[in-house]
C-alpha cells in the first residue's frame, strides 16, 4: 500500500480539459518531481490533489484510505499540506508569530531547529511583509513542512526566486525531504533543479502525463525532448 | 384585491426602478454603495416642490434631475475619484456622512414641515383603466419609469458611451489601458446615477409628501433592490425594484404585519444564497 | 496612560478590510502580560469610581453615563472591526434586544431586576449567536447589508401593531419596577440615577474592555488575525474558520448586550431607538472618529460623541456635525483620531531610530 496515490485525476472547467486521467504515487523520503511546459495542468494538479479545487473524476489516496471529498483541514491534520506558488503568508504578522500560531495547531516538536535550517532565525521578529521576498517563500515552505506532515505539496517554491537562491530552496526541500521522511511532491518551472533534486519525474503536457520515471529515463525520452527539453537537455 | 392595488405597487415600484438604477449604475463603475442615494431622492422632491410652486410642475422634473446632477458631480469630483483606491466600505461610510450632511442641509434650508407638491392640473384627476378608477398622475408616474427604463437599457447597450460604460464597470483597469477615458465615464456615471435619484425624488413628491425623514426610509429599500438586483446591474436593480414595490404593496394590504419584513428576508435569503446578487455581475 | 492595548498603524489598502492590524507580538498571553492588563484595567476602574464625587452637575454626570452606555455599543463594533475586520450595522439588534427583553421581563413576567438583566444578557447573545451562524461568512460589504438587514427587520418588528403588548410599537416601553426591587444592593430610585448606577456601568465598561483586551491578545485572537488576513492558509494550516469567527461575533454582541441591559436599567424606558438604523450609525461613527484599529478608539469616540450631542442637540444640527465629522476624519485621519497618534507616534519613532542608526 503506498503512501499517497493520485488516480485517474481529472479536471474540466466546463469545455477546458485541464487534466486527464492523470496518475501519481508518492512514497516516503522521495522527491518526486512534476514538470512541463506553460499550461500543463501543473498547478491545477497540485490544486485537485490537495483539495483546492474540485476533479470532475478521479481519486486520492492516503494509505489506502480515499480522501478525495476530506475538505482542506482534515487532510492537513492527516498529515498532508502544501505551499502555495504565490506566497502565501500572513503579511502583518512576525515570522515568529506565525510560525508558533501553526506550530500549536499542528503539534510540532522542533519548530527552532526547522526555523533554522530554513535560515528564518535573522528574520523571526519581523513583520512578513517587511522582509525580503525570497525569504517569505522560505516562510510559506515552513509553514507547509510544521507538524511533520507525511505528504508535501510544493507548488513552485523556487518562483521568483534568484539563480541563488532557488538552488539553496530546493537543497532545503531534498534535505529536509530525506531527514524527516517526508512524501514530497514538487512541481517546477526550473529544470535542472528539478533533475539535481528529484528522485522520480512526470512530465505533463496539456493536461495528460507525456512520461514519468527517473531522471535519467526523462532525459532520454525523445518525446520529452521534443516537446519540452529541446537539445539543451 | 384590486386592481388599484395592485397599480399602486407598480407605482411605487416605478419609483423603486428609477431610483434603484442609478444606484446600480454608480455601484457598477465606482465600486461604491452610495449610502447618500436616500438624500439625494430627497433633494430632488424638495426641488421639485420649490420649482412647483413657482413656476410649475414640468418645469420641477427638468430642474430636479439637472439640479442632483450638479450634486452628483460634486460627490464624483470630491469624494469618489480622490477614494477610487480606498477601501469601498471606507468610501461607502463617507457617502454616509455625506447622506447627514445633505438631509440636514435641506431640513435648514426648507424647515422641519411636511410640505405637498400637487400633481400638475389635467393630472390631478383619475382615468378609467379596466374598470378601476385610478390617479391619473401615478399613472404618468408609472408610464415615465417604463419609457425611462427602456430608454436606458438600449442607451447602454447601443450607445458608444453605453460601451464603455459596461467596459469600465466590468474592468477598470483594462478599460483604462484600452483608452477609455475612465474618469470622465464616472462623471456621467454618477451625474446621470444622481440625475435619476432627483427625478425619482422628483416624481414622488405629488404622491408620498416631502418630509425630512423621506430620504432615510427609502435609503434601505433601495440599498436592498439594488443589493437583491446584483451588484451592479442596471437591469436587475430595475427588475428587483418593480418586483419588490409590487410585492410590498400587496403584501401591506393581505399581510400588514409581516410584509413590512419582505425586503429584509429577501435580502437575507439572496445574500446567503447568492452572494453577488440575482443578476450576479452582468450590467 | 500608558495602556496596554496595541496600538495600530495607517488603515492598510487591503482588499476587503478597512481596518488596522494590531501588529508584532508574541505569540498568546503571557502571564505578565495579563498581570499588566488586569493591573491597569484595576487603577483606571478605581480612578473611574471618583469621577461622580467630581463631577457634581446631574447635567453633566447624566452625560458622561450616557457616554458610557454609547461606549460599550461602540466597543463592541470596534473589537468586532479590529480582530474580523468586519463593519456591522447590526449590533443595535443585541443592545436594543436585550434592553427589550429587560422590559418584557418586568413588565410581563413580573421578574426582578436582576434576572431581568440576566435575562437581557443571555437573550441577546443567543441572538448574537444566532445572527454570527447566518453572518459570519460573509465579507466587505455583504456583511455590512446582512447585518443591516437583520438589525433592521428586529427594529421593524418591534413598531408592528402585533407587538404592541411586547414592546409598545413607537410609544416604547416603560419599565415599572416593583417599588422594593433591588440590583446589586441599588434600589430603584438609585439605579435611575446616574450618579449612583455609575460604578455598576463603569466596572461593565472597565471589565469589558478588559475582557476584551485579553481575548485579542490571547492567541485565539491571533487566529482570529490570521483568519482575517489570509483565510485560505489558515484553512490549509488546520484551521477551522467559521467557528472562531461565529465565537468572536458572540462575545461582541455579548458587550453590547451589556450595554443594552443597563441603558435599560437606568433609563427604565425603552423605545424602538435602541435598535434604529440612526443609533447602529451613531454607535459605529463614534467608533470611526475615535479610532476603530485601537481597543479604546471607540470609547473615546463615545465620549466626544455624547459631548456633541449635548451641544447641538438644541439646534437640531447634531447630524450635520456628526456627517461632517466622519467625512473628514475618513478622508483625512484614517485610522481615527488615536489611530492617527498611534502613526504618529510610530512615524516619529522610526525617525529617531534612523537618525540614531550609522
Amino acid at each position: 500500500m503506498t503512501l499517497f496515490q493520485g488516480t485517474g485525476v481529472t479536471v474540466r472547467y466546463g469545455a477546458v480539459k485541464a487534466l486527464t486521467d492523470v496518475d501519481i504515487t508518492l512514497e516516503p523520503g522521495v522527491v518526486h518531481g512534476v514538470i512541463g511546459p506553460n499550461g500543463a495542468g501543473k498547478s491545477t494538479f497540485i490544486d485537485a490533489l490537495s483539495g483546492r479545487t474540485r476533479m470532475t473524476s478521479g481519486t486520492v489516496l492516503l494509505e489506502g484510505e480515499d480522501i478525495t471529498n476530506r475538505p482542506v483541514g482534515w487532510r492537513r491534520h492527516h498529515g498532508v499540506s502544501r505551499s502555495f506558488q504565490r506566497t502565501s503568508v500572513f503579511n502583518s504578522m512576525t515570522v515568529r508569530t506565525q510560525l508558533e500560531m501553526v506550530a500549536w495547531r499542528n503539534d510540532e516538536p522542533d519548530l527552532d531547529g526547522l526555523m533554522a535550517t530554513l535560515g528564518l532565525e535573522p528574520v523571526l521578529d519581523q513583520v512578513c511583509n517587511e522582509i525580503a521576498y525570497g525569504t517569505q517563500r522560505s516562510v510559506d515552505l515552513a509553514m507547509a513542512l510544521i507538524g511533520s506532515p507525511r505528504v508535501v505539496l510544493l507548488d513552485e517554491p523556487c518562483a521568483g526566486l534568484v539563480a541563488d537562491e532557488s538552488v539553496r530552496m530546493l537543497q532545503h526541500v531534498r534535505d529536509l525531504c530525506k531527514d524527516r521522511g517526508v512524501a514530497a511532491l514538487l512541481v517546477e518551472h526550473d529544470v535542472d533543479g528539478v533533475f539535481r533534486t528529484c528522485d522520480r519525474i512526470t512530465v505533463l503536457n496539456l493536461g495528460t502525463v507525456l512520461a514519468s520515471g527517473e531522471p535519467a529515463e526523462i532525459r532520454a525520452n525523445p518525446d520529452v525532448v521534443r516537446a519540452y527539453l529541446g537539445s539543451a537537455a | 384585491m384590486n386592481f388599484a392595488q395592485v397599480l399602486n405597487g407598480i407605482a411605487l415600484g416605478s419609483l423603486l426602478m428609477i431610483l434603484s438604477s442609478g444606484l446600480a449604475m454608480i455601484y457598477g463603475l465606482r465600486g461604491v454603495t452610495n449610502f447618500a442615494h436616500g438624500a439625494l431622492y430627497m433633494a430632488g422632491a424638495y426641488v421639485a416642490y420649490s420649482v412647483s410652486t413657482h413656476i410649475n410642475f414640468w418645469a420641477a422634473l427638468i430642474a430636479a434631475p439637472v439640479v442632483l446632477a450638479v450634486l452628483g458631480a460634486v460627490l464624483e469630483l470630491v469624494f469618489f475619484r480622490r477614494m477610487q483606491h480606498r477601501n469601498h466600505i471606507e468610501v461607502g461610510l463617507v457617502t454616509f456622512g455625506a447622506a447627514m450632511v445633505i438631509e440636514r442641509v435641506i431640513v435648514l434650508i426648507w424647515g422641519e414641515r411636511t410640505l405637498s407638491v400637487d400633481a400638475p392640473s389635467g393630472l390631478g384627476g383619475t382615468t378609467s383603466i379596466l374598470g378601476t378608477d385610478y390617479p391619473t398622475y401615478r399613472l404618468l408616474i408609472i408610464g415615465i419609469a417604463l419609457a425611462l427604463a427602456i430608454g436606458l437599457v438600449q442607451w447602454i447597450r447601443r450607445s458608444d458611451v453605453g460601451l464603455h460604460i459596461r467596459a469600465a464597470s466590468h474592468d477598470v483597469e483594462t478599460s483604462g489601458i484600452l483608452g477609455i477615458n475612465v474618469d470622465r465615464v464616472s462623471l456621467i456615471v454618477v451625474c446621470l446615477g444622481a440625475a435619476l435619484a432627483g427625478l425619482s425624488g422628483a416624481l414622488a413628491a405629488p404622491y408620498v409628501s416631502v418630509y425630512p425623514a423621506m430620504g432615510i426610509s427609502i435609503l434601505i429599500t433601495v440599498l436592498i433592490v439594488v443589493v437583491i438586483g446584483g451588484a451592479g446591474s442596471i437591469g436587475g436593480a430595475m427588475v428587483a425594484g418593480m418586483a419588490l414595490g409590487i410585492i410590498q404593496t400587496l403584501g401591506s394590504v393581505w399581510i400588514p404585519s409581516l410584509s413590512v419584513l419582505v425586503p429584509y428576508v429577501a435580502l437575507v435569503v439572496v445574500l446567503l444564497w447568492r452572494p453577488t446578487g440575482l443578476a450576479g455581475k452582468r450590467v | 496612560m500608558n495602556a496596554p492595548t496595541k496600538t495600530t498603524g495607517p488603515t492598510a489598502p487591503t482588499s476587503d478590510t478597512p481596518v488596522v492590524s494590531p501588529g508584532a507580538r508574541r505569540l498568546g498571553l503571557s502571564r505578565g502580560l495579563a498581570l499588566r492588563g488586569v493591573v491597569i484595567a484595576a487603577v483606571v476602574l478605581a480612578a473611574g469610581m471618583a469621577v461622580p464625587y467630581i463631577v457634581l452637575d446631574r447635567f453633566y454626570i447624566s452625560m458622561l453615563f450616557d457616554g458610557l452606555v454609547l461606549a460599550l455599543l461602540a466597543l463592541s463594533v470596534g473589537f468586532l472591526a479590529r480582530h474580523l475586520g468586519l463593519i456591522s450595522l447590526g449590533h443595535t439588534a443585541f443592545y436594543g434586544g436585550a434592553a427589550y427583553l429587560v422590559g418584557i421581563s418586568v413588565t410581563q413576567w413580573g421578574w426582578s431586576p436582576l434576572m431581568a438583566a440576566l435575562t437581557g444578557l443571555v437573550g441577546g447573545t443567543v441572538l448574537a449567536l444566532v445572527m454570527a451562524l447566518l453572518v459570519v461568512r460573509s465579507s466587505g460589504m455583504g456583511f455590512l447589508m446582512l447585518t443591516l438587514a437583520l438589525g433592521q427587520a428586529l427594529y421593524q418588528l418591534s413598531i408592528q401593531r402585533v407587538a404592541i403588548p411586547y414592546t409598545g410599537a413607537f410609544d416604547g416601553l416603560q419599565i415599572s419596577f416593583d417599588a422594593d426591587a433591588t440590583f446589586l444592593g441599588l434600589s430603584v430610585a438609585q439605579m435611575m440615577n446616574g450618579a449612583l448606577f455609575w460604578p455598576v456601568v463603569w466596572t461593565a465598561l472597565v471589565l469589558s474592555a478588559l475582557g476584551l483586551w485579553l481575548v485579542g491578545r490571547s492567541r485565539f485572537g491571533t487566529v482570529l488575525e490570521g483568519i482575517r488576513e489570509n483565510e485560505e492558509r489558515m484553512r490549509f494550516s488546520g484551521f477551522n474558520t467559521y467557528w472562531p469567527r461565529v465565537l468572536a461575533f458572540t462575545i461582541s454582541g455579548a458587550v453590547a448586550s451589556v450595554g443594552g441591559v443597563l441603558f435599560a436599567l437606568n433609563a427604565a424606558y425603552v423605545s424602538p431607538d435602541v435598535l434604529s438604523f440612526l443609533k447602529a450609525g451613531d454607535a459605529l461613527i463614534a467608533a470611526i472618529v475615535g479610532g476603530l484599529g485601537v481597543l479604546l478608539g471607540p470609547i473615546l469616540g463615545a465620549l466626544l460623541y455624547i459631548v456633541a450631542q449635548s451641544q447641538f442637540n438644541q439646534s437640531g444640527n447634531l447630524y450635520l456635525y456628526t456627517g461632517l465629522a466622519l467625512i473628514l476624519v475618513l478622508m483625512f485621519l484614517p485610522g481615527g483620531i488615536l489611530g492617527s497618534i498611534s502613526s504618529i507616534r510610530k512615524r516619529l519613532a522610526r525617525r529617531s531610530a534612523k537618525e540614531n542608526s550609522p
